[in-house]
């Protein structure tokens, strides 16, 4: 009895939690899987169901391929600049400025993470800017050739996965503290004992020992690289200046489907195509580590 | 008993209070919103006009609030398409170009005009058929024609004079020369101030259209009709290769423009471009932001595109009234004039005298005064026109940073069969592309 009380409290006491969840996020979801089956327009009355028509579409589609493209490889590139780096720093931090400096640098890394997006895009819009813009004018003082940062599409690219990376970072570097903080130390001494130096700790027992630190990191980080938006918009389009429409990425591109073009169907099915790269990829980064993890 | 009887006649009063108070508060709010009015542009510097508008309106209707809403064109788009979509409250003035009008129109979403409005725009004393037919479907009226976006030709006069250029070019192959005695250089050659700011980059339409102006001058178009509601692209031709290798030869072969350099109104206020096409919006721009500029206009060689911008009224019955009452007062020539003279933009009613304005203002003269069989196009008023120019745009972007394509014609001619495939393709799915 007793414990049939205690189920029905933790389901009424879990149940506004689960119902807000279902009602802002596996709603929205299931809508736009129903939505991506339809030529859904804002401002038609008709709204025909076609089937697989709007996937079809995104096949021949070379923006939806361009965005596809760019966006990969933002997140990846994001992905492959924030791990590394994010593992070294919190590294440092944790070894090297065991004192008051530590808290220091925690936080001064910490600050891109919750910096406004849009402001911290613009800041860097002008430190690449090809006229007036500091990276430049560091480039030439070197007798480098200054660059077209911003309407290169390839180095636009370049732009936004630094960009992306150094707002990422600082959450990865805390994340990463934690998992050393709770690292047995005697691991470590035992090691020392046998001979191990700082670097050979470092690779051999660190770097696996933080493996399930390192998925969720990696999860987090590919994931909000794959959703990379308003970095792409205020670098790279809509203002002239800027390679507009060639550095495009996909929730850009689904939103000037759907809200310039009115093409909701179409833009919903993008959106499950980036839902399932997205669910796709976590998967395989799931069962990639812990595989390894066994191992 | 008693006290349970006192208690009814308590709670009865108090009933009766409430529902009065109430019915006062509704009558109150139904009176108030008769006569509140909510103006949505997409064109922050008309915020003004509109508030004088209101302002000339007060003897008519000394209660009436206007509240002016302006904010940039692709915001006040979609909130357009939500605002009506979902479910519009109380009456607004809505300022929308005839082709982006069209969709709603289509869709019932923009009331008909009441006859008296309908009556005004249509009397071709007060509108060209040109104006008319634009704030029109089927034969009926659904807007009130207000200003147009026309191009011209805005050309520094001092970079003029030092590089000995006299008068304003007369051919596109003039536009070439001119942009390269006019570019200001570095030491290594590298240009400082571009001699013909063209549209390069950003990601709007406005490239696609920028394109279009060009290629008008060599008579190709982005769309042309073809008869019974269709369509098709007409600029996988000569006259697409002769605009598109004219901007291709500025970027990278005489190099007097390139995608990174400042553009547009900016650039020219600012002396960091000699030469651009724009509209007449820039006049009043210029005036407020760089009033010691010396600068002059010229028509383009052959025409101009035209969008005219219609005011729409969303609302029901009675208070809607006002709503078409203001969108008429916006058309007095009173108002006309101080559009022009203090906001830039090209009224589009016939019959009004703006010779006050163009006086004192002779750049106004490009966009008034041109020459005969001066040809004038705009966007075709059909649902997908936007996405067909953003498409083309995007395309277009890629050319201008392509430099292989400069000096091959083969190249270019594939280039734009790419491009206007991609239109055909939009236009097929629409129902919309001639066979």
């Amino acid at each position: 009895m007793l414990k049939r009380k205690r189920w029905i409290f933790a389901i009424l006491a879990i149940l506004p939690t689960l119902a807000v969840f279902a009602y802002v996020r596996l709603y929205p979801i299931a809508d736009t899987l129903r939505l991506s089956l339809f030529k859904w327009d804002i401002l038609s009355k008709n709204k025909p169901f076609v089937g697989l028509a709007n996937f079809r579409e995104l096949m021949g589609d070379h923006l939806f391929i361009d965005a596809l493209v760019n966006t990969t490889i933002i997140a990846f590139g994001v992905l492959i600049l924030t791990i590394p780096m994010a593992l070294i720093i919190a590294a440092l931090i944790f070894h090297r400025t065991r004192s008051r400096m530590a808290g220091f640098y925690e936080t001064a890394i910490f600050i891109p993470h919750v910096v406004s997006l849009v402001p911290a895009a613009m800041a860097w819009k002008w430190i690449f800017d090809a006229r007036l813009g500091p990276l430049n004018a560091l480039l030439t003082f070197f007798g480098i050739p200054a660059q077209s940062w911003l309407f290169d599409p390839v180095l636009s690219v370049i732009c936004i996965i630094v960009l992306c990376s150094w707002q990422a970072l600082g959450y990865a570097v805390l994340i990463y503290i934690v998992g050393f903080k709770n690292l047995p130390v005697s691991l470590y001494e035992a090691a020392k004992l046998d001979g191990a130096s700082g670097p050979q700790s470092f690779w051999y027992l660190s770097i696996p020992m933080l493996k399930p630190i390192t998925l969720y990191v990696s999860v987090v980080t590919l994931v909000s690289g794959f959703n990379v938006y308003a970095q792409a918009f205020v670098l790279a389009s809509d203002a002239q200046g800027a390679p507009g429409r060639q550095v495009r990425v996909l929730v850009l591109d689904m939103l000037e489907n759907s809200f310039r073009n009115y093409r909701v169907g179409y833009a919903a099915s993008e959106a499950v195509v980036l839902l399932v790269i997205v669910l796709g990829l976590t998967l395989i980064q799931f069962s990639t580590l812990r595989e390894r993890g066994k191992a | 008993m008693k006290n349970r009887s006192a208690k009814t006649r308590i709670s009865t009063r108090a009933l009766l209070v409430s529902a009065a108070f109430g019915a006062a508060l509704l009558s109150g709010a139904s009176t108030v919103s008769a006569e509140t009015l909510t103006v949505w542009s997409g064109y922050p510097e008309m915020a003004p006009f509109y508030e004088h508008v209101a302002q000339g309106m007060k003897a008519a209707y000394p209660k009436l609030e206007v509240k002016v809403e302006a904010i940039a064109l692709r915001e006040h788009e979609k909130r357009v398409a939500l605002g009506l979509t979902g479910g519009q409250d109380g009456t607004t003035v809505i300022e929308l170009s005839g082709s982006t009008a069209t969709r709603y129109l289509e869709n019932d979403l923009l009331p008909e005009a009441p006859a008296d409005i309908s009556t005004f725009v249509k009397d071709p004393k007060n509108f060209d058929k040109f104006f008319s037919d634009t704030a029109g479907q089927g034969g009926k009226i659904y807007g009130v024609p207000l200003f147009r976006g026309q191009g011209a030709l805005y050309y520094n006069t001092d970079m003029f004079k030092a590089a000995g250029l006299t008068a304003a070019p007369k051919t596109m192959e003039e536009y070439s020369t001119y942009a390269e005695k006019l570019t200001k250089r570095d030491a290594s050659g590298k240009a400082t101030v571009s001699g013909w700011s063209m549209r390069l980059s950003g990601g709007g339409q406005g490239i696609a259209e920028k394109f279009w102006i060009n290629m008008h001058q060599y008579g190709g178009a982005i769309l042309v009709p073809a008869g019974e509601g269709k369509w098709k692209p007409n600029f996988a031709n000569e006259a697409g290769r002769k605009a598109l290798k004219q901007y291709l030869t500025n970027i990278f072969t005489t190099k007097t423009v390139t995608p990174e350099m400042p553009a547009d109104a900016d650039a020219f206020e600012r002396g960091q471009t000699a030469m651009f096409i724009r509209e007449s919006w820039v006049i009043g721009d210029i005036a407020k932001k760089a009033p010691d500029l010396k600068y002059a206009t010229a028509p383009l060689p052959k025409g101009s595109i035209a969008l005219p911008t219609n005011l729409y009224v969303a609302g029901k019955g009675a208070d809607a009234k006002v709503g078409w009452e203001f969108a008429k007062a916006a058309n007095s020539p009173d108002n006309l004039v101080w559009l022009l003279q203090n906001v830039g933009w090209l009224p589009n009613r016939s019959g009004v005298d703006y010779s006050a304005v163009t006086s004192k203002q002779p750049a106004f003269a490009a966009f008034v005064d041109y020459p005969k069989g001066y040809e004038f196009f705009t966007l075709p008023s059909i649902g997908p026109i936007e996405e067909i120019l953003t498409r083309v745009a995007a395309q277009l972007v890629a050319a201008f940073g392509d430099a292989s394509l400069a000096g091959d014609d083969a190249k270019i001619d594939a280039f734009l069969k790419k491009a206007s495939d991609e239109v055909n393709t939009i236009l097929a799915r629409e129902g919309l592309a001639a066979k």
